[in-house]
């Protein structure tokens, strides 16, 4: 299957045998963003960024958590080549945020979105305008006050309502001795059109990224928990089982979950090997891991491949510091649009630990047949800032991925991708997909998109959740290399397949469930 | 300074209404209260700061160890300094003499200055756990105490663990780069030598392989104390060298509930526990407080445990560099059974001597100097998957178990392990012939 669509891209892409290198521009200072995460110990993990059309023009805009300092959203008023942005008041101007992520809670069209804080959760109605309201009360969402640092959420079948869950931190309390001190995390399960009292994920261990996924394709995705080493004691990397309508119950060694102790600090998913199973890469510090599905649907045993696929991202590739690795949001995207999924890591030093590299440059993987490749000093991303969260988003409309990464202490940067590699050639071919269905659930959390070239198939999972303090909701970027057009389809959360529909590239889609795709 | 003297300086009018005698117990409790909390801490700062593998861990409970008994030396009890004892260590500072000295502040000023030191690569929660810990016992310590004297017995304290400092600084193990890990590292070729045992990037080079280099603490430098050569390296069916990694082997593929429990109990994996010189400092602490020994006893139990500790991992280190023996994982999934897998995580330096023998034993031999042949406890140490508590009908019982435990791991042959234990009682028997009492 891979074979083939490498082939086609061999001949029509000569320099395939080494990914193309995309150009990346840094604009941060004509941007417009001015934004940094601050704050000591209790916000030493968290600055993430969210990403998330709420002004209605199809271009995301950017909320950053901003740890002591206030929280901001800043206004998309790019153009095609030009990222600008205007910070906004929006009634998200909180203190304490760690992280937050879009979702349209209500199913109103309009993104709302939950803000995480070393304090009160918050849950946000968007009114449009890019205007928020506070929704904790109306909706029953308790919020606890906690150290709240990571979060995931699905649509549990047949549920008009989504359930959350938070992952929580340190008990702020424990200051001399905060090891093994990790607080509950929560599970938010729908009552009526609100939140019931929120379940206790016991046993918690510090998590630091959650994610909702359908890792064995069985219709009911599972809760993947990261979690940090530093402050569990008896803990481990964690799967939840969450069937509808039951109590959640963890994955145990009897089903063939083997412990995996390590700094977790972020989880990005894509099916990285072509065997249509999403694989995961957990950020950590020193090697990152990249599990992939090792004994079929059947049993949760994953092997870390890491090393093979040269995806360790373990010490700084450029700048001279070689002490280990410190990494935390983890993205893959189809950043030179050859059909691969690349991979973008944001490092940082969580303060100044002297075994771990203080010039931590974050990581751009560009994948290929043969595993990945480090470009992120060729791409100009390498920043040597203290990377927190990031999203590897189209700022500007114009189809091509760009970047936004949130630092601590200092100013968020964002680059645009310029379209061409570093030698003038040219990208792939794109699609930007966005499927919608009536009724709850509008952006198809839970469902897949897949996209078809020859006999390869390239498969997304439409998740909420995962990398560090912030994720994105919006256009679906997909690479299809030379081709011209692609086979879409949609498998829908409900798990009914779409039809496959000939699309052709560098364009928008609608993908309205029941109907034909609809060009932006 | 006699003890009487040492209470005479100015303390509070608070509690002047008491004896001398029930001060100075008062303050020896106070003092006891300082030491417990910078070793709870310290132990926790060695389960969370990358550098603290095994060996360096061993180095900063020694130096930590050291500096709580000396912190004493001077109060007229009766405790022999270890300067002209301790290779290297001529002196340490002498104090003011007229001036009184409070012994919790003493204490505190010196644990202070030594795990801020020795754990200064800790990431941020262990820096801020540092600074809460300092304010607090920097208060707890001073309370009721005349001004004049906290001002002095810090300074002594502070200066004690300085000095301290300055004479580690030389020893070769100061100074952690890479976590301890070459930058560049090739094997050698030769049939038998230690390979890398994971995918893990830093881990494809051997762990701090100049550690045998360092300068002993009480072990003479000529480093006396000798092992049998590990058995000869062969692939053949029938040659002792397979026949000891069947054992491994066949082993693992019986292991009983009990002996999974062993294994697990002692793992004592770096970063993740309190690593093995941790685990018999816990060992020793808990027997301390069962046995309600006073202060003296227990800063002298401690000195000695960490000497005996540090110089058993740098002679098992500087073993593990001669030899350099490849890992049970490696020759197994070679020889035997390509898919086999420990249930162990398999430590990434060479494999014999087993550094639990040799430190288990060192550790044994000391604590049954102190308490005895037959001192049967109970384990309490934590364990990361929660294995629980063990009980011993003795030290040896346990140094045995922490020894067979790594058989048992699928990591280690099992000449590791016995001629490991006959290295470390050698080595752990310098520590138990410091001179401590006059």
């Amino acid at each position: 299957m891979r074979k083939s669509l490498a082939l086609t891209l061999v001949l029509a892409m000569p320099a395939l045998a080494e990914p193309v290198v995309p150009q990346f521009q840094d604009q941060t200072a004509t941007s417009g963003v001015v934004h940094s995460y601050e704050g000591d110990w209790q916000f030493m993990v968290g600055g993430g960024v969210a990403a998330f059309d709420c002004s209605g023009d199809s271009l995301p805009e950017l909320f950053f958590a901003g740890g002591t300092a206030p929280a901001a959203l800043y206004l998309n008023e790019s153009k095609p080549g030009a990222l600008s942005f205007r910070a906004q008041v929006a009634g998200l101007e909180e203190t304490r945020v760690t992280g937050a992520w879009p979702l349209d809670i209500d199913s109103d069209g309009v993104m709302d979105l939950v803000v995480l804080r070393s304090g009160e959760d918050l849950v946000m109605r968007g009114l449009g305008q890019c205007r928020f309201e506070r929704m904790n009360e109306a909706w029953g969402f308790e919020g606890r006050d906690l150290w709240s640092s990571a979060f995931a959420a699905t649509w549990e079948k047949g549920a008009d309502w989504p359930t959350l869950a938070v992952g929580t931190y340190i008990d702020r309390k424990e200051e001399a001795f905060p090891w093994g001190s990790c607080t509950e995390n929560l599970l938010y399960r729908p009552k009526g059109q609100g939140f019931a009292e929120p379940l206790e994920l016991q046993p918690s261990f510090c998590a630091l990224s959650m994610l909702f996924t359908d890792w064995n394709l069985s219709g009911t995705p599972s809760l993947r928990v990261s979690n940090d080493r530093e402050y569990y004691k008896g803990g481990t990397e964690q799967m939840w089982h969450v069937p509808p309508g039951e109590a959640p119950k963890l994955y145990g060694k009897e089903e063939g979950w083997k412990p995996l102790k390590i700094w977790g600090m972020g989880i990005a998913s894509a099916d990285v090997n072509g065997d249509l199973f999403p694989d995961y890469y957990l950020t950590s510090m020193a090697d990152q891991k990249l599990q992939t599905l090792a004994e079929g649907p059947g049993k949760p045993v994953f092997k870390d491949v890491a090393f093979a696929m040269k995806a360790t991202a373990h010490r700084p590739y450029t700048g001279g510091d070689e002490r280990p690795s410190t990494g935390w949001h983890a993205e893959f995207q189809d950043v030179n649009d050859d059909g691969f999924v690349d991979l973008f890591v944001a490092k940082g030093n969580v303060e100044k630990m002297p075994d771990f590299a203080q010039n931590d440059p974050n990581n751009l993987l560009l994948g290929g047949e043969k595993g990945f490749t480090e470009a992120g000093d060729r791409a100009g991303v390498a920043s040597m800032a203290m990377a927190r969260g990031a999203s590897v988003v189209d700022l500007d409309g114009d189809g091509r991925l760009d970047l936004v990464v949130a630092n601590r202490h200092s100013g968020a940067e964002l680059w645009r991708n310029k379209g061409l590699g570093i030698g003038g050639e040219a990208l792939g071919h794109w699609l930007m997909l966005a499927p919608v269905q009536e009724g709850a659930n509008r952006d198809a959390v839970g469902g897949w998109i897949e996209v078809r070239v020859g006999d390869r198939v390239q498969r997304r999972e439409l998740t909420v959740g995962g990398g560090q303090g912030g994720g994105q909701i919006g256009w679906r970027h997909f690479g299809i290399g030379a081709e011209a057009a692609a086979e879409v389809r949609v498998i829908w959360p409900d798990g009914s397949e779409g039809p496959w529909e000939n699309l052709a590239a560098d364009s928008f889609y609608h993908l309205p469930k029941g109907g034909a795709a609809v060009k932006r | 300074m006699q003890r009487r003297s040492f209470l005479t300086g100015g303390v509070a009018l608070a509690v002047l209404s008491l004896t001398s005698t029930a001060w100075a117990d008062t303050r020896d409790e106070a003092a006891k209260r300082v030491l417990n909390n910078w070793y709870k801490l310290g132990l926790e700062l060695v389960r969370h700061t990358a550098t603290m593998t095994p060996p360096v861990a061993s180095r900063a409970l020694a130096l930590m160890g050291i500096g709580a008994y000396e912190a004493l030396v001077p109060e007229g009890r009766g405790l022999v300094s270890l300067a002209g004892q301790l290779n290297g260590l001529q002196t340490l500072p002498d104090r003011a003499p007229g001036q009184g000295y409070d012994t919790a502040v003493v204490m505190n000023g010196v644990l202070e200055t030594l795990v801020q030191a020795l754990f200064q690569n800790t990431g941020p929660t262990g820096q801020h756990a540092t600074q809460v810990m300092t304010a607090k016992m920097a208060e707890q310590a001073a309370e009721g105490v005349a001004a004049d004297v906290v001002a002095a017995s810090r300074s002594a304290g502070v200066g004690l663990g300085r000095a301290i400092l300055d004479w580690a600084a030389t020893d070769g193990g100061a100074v952690i780069e890479n976590q301890g890990f070459p930058k560049e590292w090739k094997p050698k070729g030769t049939p038998g030598e230690w390979l890398p045992t994971s995918k893990i990037s830093l881990q494809q080079a051997p762990l701090l392989p100049n550690w045998g280099n360092n300068r002993p603490f009480a072990m003479p430098a000529s480093l006396p104390c000798g092992i049998a050569d590990p058995t000869p390296y062969s692939e053949e069916p029938g040659s002792q060298f397979h026949t000891e990694a069947l054992q491994v082997y066949e082993t693992s593929k019986t292991l009983t509930e009990e002996q999974t429990h062993i294994a697990r109990f002692w793992a004592d994996d770096a970063m993740l526990t309190w690593t093995p010189p941790g685990h018999w400092v816990a060992i020793l602490m808990q027997v301390a407080e069962e046995r309600g020994l006073d202060l003296s006893a227990t800063v002298e139990a401690l000195a000695r445990m960490g000497i005996g500790q540090a110089d058993a991992f740098i002679a098992c280190w500087a073993a593990k560099y001669r030899f350099d023996t490849i890992r049970p994982v490696t020759y197994i999934q070679k020889v035997i059974d390509k898919a086999w897998v420990p249930i162990l995580n398999t430590p990434p330096f060479p494999e014999y001597p087993s550094g639990h023998s040799v430190q288990s034993a060192a550790g044994a031999t000391v604590l049954t100097a102190l308490f005895g042949e037959d001192y049967a406890f109970d384990d309490h140490s934590p364990t990361p998957d929660g294995v629980p508590e063990r009980s011993f009908a003795s030290f040896w019982a346990a140094a045995d178990e922490a020894g067979i435990s790594r058989l048992y791991g699928g990591i280690h042959f099992m000449p590791a392990i016995t001629e490991g234990q006959k290295l470390g009682r050698c080595v752990g028997q310098f520590a138990v012939d410091l001179k401590t009492r006059a």
